[in-house]
C-alpha cells in the first residue's frame, strides 16, 4: 500500500511538471501564433489581423502567472481552444476526438496483437530451442522489424494493393461510396481498409516482443525451480506456461503497459502513407502548420497517456513480482 | 489567397502504379444510376484529387482564410467572373452589368434577377449590400482588404449597388467583383460572430450544394434550382481529403479521380503513360517565383551586382532541374508568359539582352566594369568586400530547395557566392516580410493582368522599414515615379493606357532589377477525358484549372459533362 501511495505522489509531481512544461515551452519558443497568422493570411491588413487576434484572445495582456492559472482551468475542463492554422476556427477538442478513435482502433489493436503473438512466439521458440520453429520465426521477424514503418507500408501497398489488388491502399473506408454510419457494410469496409496498415505495424512491431520473451524464457529455463519442476515430473506444457512463461513475461508486461501509452501518439508514418486520419496524421499536420493550440493539446494527451501507463506498469509489476515491493 | 497550401512536397511513391481503371468505372456507373432528377439532367460523378494534407474540418465560411476554398465557387458565387488566364476576360455572374463613373471612383453593378439561394429564398441587391457592409463591420472577414479602398457600398434603385471608392481604383474591380463571395442576408444577419462562424451547411447561389461532409470526404450535389439553365451537368462531386501526395497521385493514376491538382514528379512516366489516350495535363503559368535582393543591403543596392545575378542565372535550367521541368523559366520583366504574352514588350526586352537571358560572360564583364576583381577563391570582391550572400528559403518546399541549389552553382561559376539558408515555414515568412535577409527565394501572387503582380512588387505602400512586416514589397523598393505609374493604371479603364503603364513598369523591372524572377509558378492540373468532357485546355482557357483557385473551380465544374 505504501508503495502505491509513494508511486501516486511521484505521479502527481510528474503530471504537474509535464503540464507546466507544456505551458512554458511554447512560450519560450521563437515566434508566436500572431506571426503564424500573418504568414497564413498574407492579404489581411493590420486592422483585420488585429481584430482576428482579439477574437482569439491574443490582444488581452495577461501576466504570466494569471495566464498560467487560466491555462490550468482550461486543462482541467479539457478546453484546448481553437485551431489556428490547420482548420482555423475549429475546436481543438473536436479535432482530437475525430482522430482518436481511428488511432485507438488501428494502433491499439495492432499493439495488443503484436504483444500477444510476439510473446507466444517468443515463449514457444525458446521452449523448442533449436527446432526449425526457433531457427525460422524469430530471425524472420527480427529482420522485418528492422525495416522502417513507411518502407514496409509502401512495399505492402505495392504488393497487396497495386499488384495483387487484394486490399485498398488508402483511407479508413471507401470514402466515395460509404458514409460513416454504423452498419455491417461500413464495419466490413473499415476492417478491409485496416488490413494493410495493421499488417505493416504488426510485422514491424512483433520482433521486439519475440526477442525479449525468448531471451527471458531461456534465462528462466536454466533456473533451479524449473529444474525442480522437471524433476518432479510435471507435464512439459505446465512447466512452459506456469513456471517459465509466467515468470518470463514480467518484463514484457511492463513494456506492454508502457507501449499502451504510446498508442495515442499514433503511428505517424503509417497513418501518413495510408491516408489514415488518426492522431499521428494530426500531429504531423499540426507541427507542419505550427498550430500551437493543437500541438499543445496533442502533446499533453500523449504525455498524460504515457504517464498513466507508466504508473499502471509500476503497479502491475509490484502486484506480480513481490521482489519489487521490498525496501532496499 | 494563402500560398502554403498547394506547395507540392516531393514525397513520391516511386514505384509505378498499375492502372485499375475498372474500379473507377465501377464507381461511376454505380452512382450515375442513382441520379434521378426532374428539373434537368445532371448525371454522373466526378472525383477530385488534390492533397490538402488534413482531414476536412467541414467548415465552409467563405470569409475564413482557411475554409473559403471549399465553398467559394461551387456554393457561393461572385458578382462577375474574371478569367486570369484568358486576358482577364470578364463574364457577368450575379451581376449582369456594371459601369465606372465619377472619375473611376464609383462602380455600379446591376444585380441579376431570378436568382434564388439554395434554400429557395430570392437573391437580391440587398444581399450584395449586406455582404460588403458585413466585411466593413468585421475587418477580419475582409480577406482582400476591399475596405482599404472602399468608402461606402449602397443600394441605388431596386436592383443596383454602387461601390464608392476613396480614390480611382479600377484594378480593384477584380477583388470586388471576382474575389468576394456574396452571402445571403437572411442567414448571415442572424450569425452572432461571423469571423468564427463555421457555416457547416452553406446556403449559396452556386451550382452545387453540400450534401455530405465528414473528415474524409466533402460531397457536393447539383443544385436543382440553379439560375443558369441546364447547369450543372455533373450530379455529384466528391472531394476526398488526402493526407499525402502519393495517395492522391495514386487515385489519379488509377482513374479513381478524374480531376487532379497535384504535383506529380516525372509526370509523363508516372501519370500520362498509364493511359495516354485519356490522361492529360496542362500547366498554365500564373505568377513568378523570384530571387529577392534586399535593397537596403549596401552591396545588393548596387545595380551592377543585381544585373550580374540576373544574367548569371540560367532560368530554364532551374525549372528543369528544380521543378522536374514542370515550371518554365521566368523573365526579368516579371510578365508571365505565355499566359500574359500580349503584355510582354519584346522590343524593350531585346534592349536588355532578351530580358536578361542567361549570359554568364556578360555577368562577369558587368562586375569587372563596376570595379570588382576575382579573388584567389574565384569570388568577386571590391574594397575587400566579397560578393557572398545567403539566400533564405522555405525548407518545407523541397522543389525550391533544389532550385536554389542550381542557382548556387550557376552563380558560383560567375564568381558570386551564395549560401542557401533553409528555414522553417513561419521563421522564413517572418524573415521575408520583415526584410531580415540578404537574398530570399519567394513568390508573390498574381491577378488577371501582370499589373497586379508588378504592383505587389513595386508599390512603396506595400513595403515597410526593415524589422516591420511588409505586405508584398519585400525587397524594400521605393520610387515616387513608379508609384505614380501604378496610380495611372487604376485611374483609367482604357486598355491601351493600361498597356502603356505596364510597358513602363517592365522598363522599371529591366533597368532597375529590383527583383529577379526565376521560374513561373503554374496551376497544377491533370484531367481524365475517358468519360468526362468540357475540360480547361490551352486552347480553351475558360478558367484557372487548379482546384484550389477560387472561384474558378466552380466555373470549371459548370463546364464539365459526361460524354
Amino acid at each position: 500500500m505504501r508503495f502505491v501511495v509513494r508511486r501516486l505522489g511521484f505521479f502527481a509531481v510528474t503530471v504537474w511538471a509535464a503540464i507546466s512544461l507544456n505551458f512554458m515551452i511554447p512560450r519560450l519558443m521563437p515566434g508566436n501564433p500572431a506571426q503564424v497568422l500573418v504568414a497564413e493570411h498574407p492579404h489581411l491588413n493590420p486592422q483585420a489581423l488585429h481584430s482576428l487576434l482579439a477574437l482569439l484572445g491574443g490582444t488581452t495582456h495577461q501576466s504570466l502567472p494569471s495566464q498560467y492559472a487560466t491555462y490550468w482551468a482550461h486543462v482541467a475542463t479539457f478546453n484546448f481552444g481553437i485551431s489556428l492554422t490547420t482548420s482555423f476556427g475549429k475546436s481543438v477538442d473536436a479535432m482530437v476526438y475525430q482522430a482518436l478513435p481511428w488511432t485507438l482502433g488501428l494502433v491499439g489493436i495492432t499493439t495488443l496483437l503484436a504483444f500477444i503473438f510476439g510473446t507466444l512466439i517468443g515463449l514457444i521458440s525458446a521452449w523448442r530451442r533449436g527446432t526449425w520453429l526457433d531457427s525460422a520465426l524469430p530471425p524472420i521477424f527480427v529482420v522485418t522489424s528492422a525495416f522502417p514503418y513507411f518502407w514496409m507500408a509502401l512495399l505492402s501497398i505495392y504488393i497487396f494493393s497495386v499488384t495483387l489488388g487484394w486490399f485498398p491502399s488508402e483511407h479508413p473506408y471507401n470514402i466515395f461510396t460509404d458514409s460513416p454510419d454504423l452498419n455491417w457494410h461500413y464495419v466490413g469496409d473499415v476492417l478491409d481498409h485496416a488490413v494493410l496498415p495493421a499488417f505493416t505495424i504488426l510485422i514491424t512491431a512483433i520482433g521486439g516482443w519475440i526477442l525479449t520473451m525468448r531471451n527471458n524464457v531461456i534465462t528462466v529455463l536454466s533456473d533451479d525451480y524449473v529444474r525442480m519442476a522437471r524433476a518432479k515430473g510435471l507435464k512439459p506444457w505446465r512447466i512452459m506456461w506456469h513456471y517459465a512463461g509466467k515468470n518470463a513475461i514480467l518484463p514484457n508486461l511492463t513494456g506492454f503497459a508502457m507501449s499502451l501509452g504510446f498508442i495515442v501518439s499514433g503511428a505517424i508514418l503509417v497513418e501518413y502513407v495510408f491516408d489514415y486520419p488518426g492522431v499521428g496524421s494530426l500531429l504531423l499536420q499540426s507541427v507542419n502548420d505550427l498550430d500551437y493550440p493543437l500541438m499543445q493539446a496533442l502533446f499533453l494527451l500523449i504525455t498524460m497517456a504515457v504517464l498513466v501507463s507508466v504508473l499502471a506498469a509500476d503497479v502491475l509489476t509490484a502486484v506480480l513480482d513481490p521482489r519489487t515491493r521490498e525496501q532496499s | 489567397m494563402t500560398t502554403t497550401r498547394w506547395a507540392r512536397r516531393l514525397t513520391v511513391l516511386g514505384s509505378t502504379i498499375a492502372a485499375t481503371a475498372m474500379l473507377a468505372t465501377g464507381i461511376v456507373t454505380a452512382t450515375a444510376g442513382a441520379a434521378t432528377r426532374t428539373a434537368d439532367t445532371a448525371t454522373g460523378t466526378l472525383n477530385i484529387a488534390d492533397e490538402w494534407g488534413f482531414a476536412w474540418p467541414c467548415q465552409f465560411n467563405p470569409f475564413n482564410a482557411n475554409d473559403f476554398y471549399f465553398s467559394f465557387g461551387p456554393v457561393y458565387e461572385e458578382l462577375a467572373y474574371v478569367d486570369s488566364i484568358n486576358r482577364g476576360a470578364v463574364t457577368p455572374w450575379l451581376a449582369t452589368a456594371w459601369t465606372w463613373s465619377n472619375g473611376n471612383k464609383t462602380l455600379t453593378f446591376t444585380i441579376r434577377k431570378g436568382v434564388t439561394w439554395s434554400d429557395g429564398q430570392p437573391f437580391s441587391a440587398a444581399d450584395v449590400v449586406f455582404t460588403f457592409n458585413l466585411l466593413k463591420k468585421d475587418p477580419a472577414l475582409d480577406l482582400n482588404a476591399d475596405w482599404s479602398v472602399l468608402s461606402s457600398v449602397v443600394a441605388t434603385g431596386t436592383d443596383q449597388v454602387a461601390f464608392n471608392f476613396k480614390a480611382p481604383a479600377v484594378s480593384y474591380f477584380y477583388y470586388i467583383a471576382d474575389q468576394t463571395p456574396i452571402v445571403p442576408e437572411h442567414i448571415w444577419s442572424t450569425v452572432k460572430n461571423p469571423a468564427t462562424f463555421q457555416d457547416p451547411h452553406p446556403i449559396g447561389t452556386g451550382g452545387y450544394v453540400l450534401s455530405a461532409c465528414n473528415g474524409a470526404n466533402q460531397r457536393f450535389t447539383a443544385n436543382p434550382h440553379y439560375w443558369q439553365p441546364g447547369l450543372p451537368k455533373i450530379e455529384t462531386v466528391n472531394f476526398p481529403s488526402y493526407l499525402s501526395n502519393n495517395a492522391a497521385n495514386q487515385d489519379l493514376t488509377s482513374g479513381v479521380d478524374q480531376w487532379g491538382s497535384q504535383f506529380i514528379p516525372n509526370i509523363n512516366k508516372v501519370y500520362i503513360s498509364k493511359d495516354p489516350q485519356y490522361y492529360h495535363y496542362w500547366f498554365a503559368p500564373v505568377y513568378s517565383v523570384a530571387l529577392w535582393p534586399n535593397l537596403t543591403n549596401p552591396i545588393l543596392s548596387d545595380l551592377a551586382v543585381r544585373q550580374a545575378i540576373a544574367y548569371g542565372i540560367n532560368r530554364p535550367l532551374v525549372g528543369k532541374i528544380g521543378e522536374y521541368g514542370e515550371e518554365p523559366g521566368a523573365n526579368q520583366t516579371d510578365v508571365v508568359t505565355p499566359t500574359f504574352s500580349s503584355w510582354y514588350d519584346s522590343s524593350l526586352a531585346a534592349k536588355y539582352g532578351n530580358a536578361y537571358a542567361y549570359n554568364p560572360s556578360k555577368a562577369v564583364s558587368i562586375l569587372e566594369a563596376d570595379g570588382y576583381k576575382k579573388g584567389s577563391n574565384g569570388i568577386f570582391a571590391k574594397n575587400g568586400k566579397q560578393l557572398s550572400f545567403t539566400i533564405i528559403n522555405n525548407a518545407g518546399f523541397s522543389d525550391w530547395v533544389s532550385a536554389v541549389n542550381v542557382i548556387q552553382s550557376e552563380l558560383k561559376a560567375v564568381g558570386i557566392q551564395v549560401t542557401p539558408d533553409n528555414l522553417s515555414g513561419s521563421t522564413y515568412s517572418t524573415d521575408v516580410s520583415d526584410g531580415k535577409f540578404q537574398l530570399a527565394y519567394q513568390w508573390d501572387t498574381g491577378g488577371p493582368t501582370p499589373y497586379y503582380e508588378l504592383r505587389q512588387l513595386l508599390y512603396s505602400a506595400n513595403t515597410a522599414p526593415v524589422g516591420s512586416p511588409a505586405s508584398s514589397n519585400y525587397e524594400r523598393y521605393s520610387s515616387k515615379s513608379t508609384d505614380a505609374l501604378l496610380g495611372d493604371y487604376v485611374a483609367t479603364t482604357s486598355s491601351a493606357v493600361q498597356h502603356q503603364v505596364v510597358d513602363q513598369l517592365e522598363q522599371v523591372m529591366l533597368s532597375e532589377v529590383p527583383v529577379i524572377p526565376v521560374t513561373e509558378q503554374v496551376d497544377w492540373y491533370q484531367y481524365d477525358t475517358q468519360h468526362i468532357a468540357g475540360w480547361v485546355t490551352a486552347s480553351n482557357p475558360y478558367a484557372q484549372p487548379g482546384q484550389y483557385v477560387t472561384p474558378d473551380w466552380g466555373v470549371v465544374l459548370l463546364h464539365l459533362y459526361y460524354k
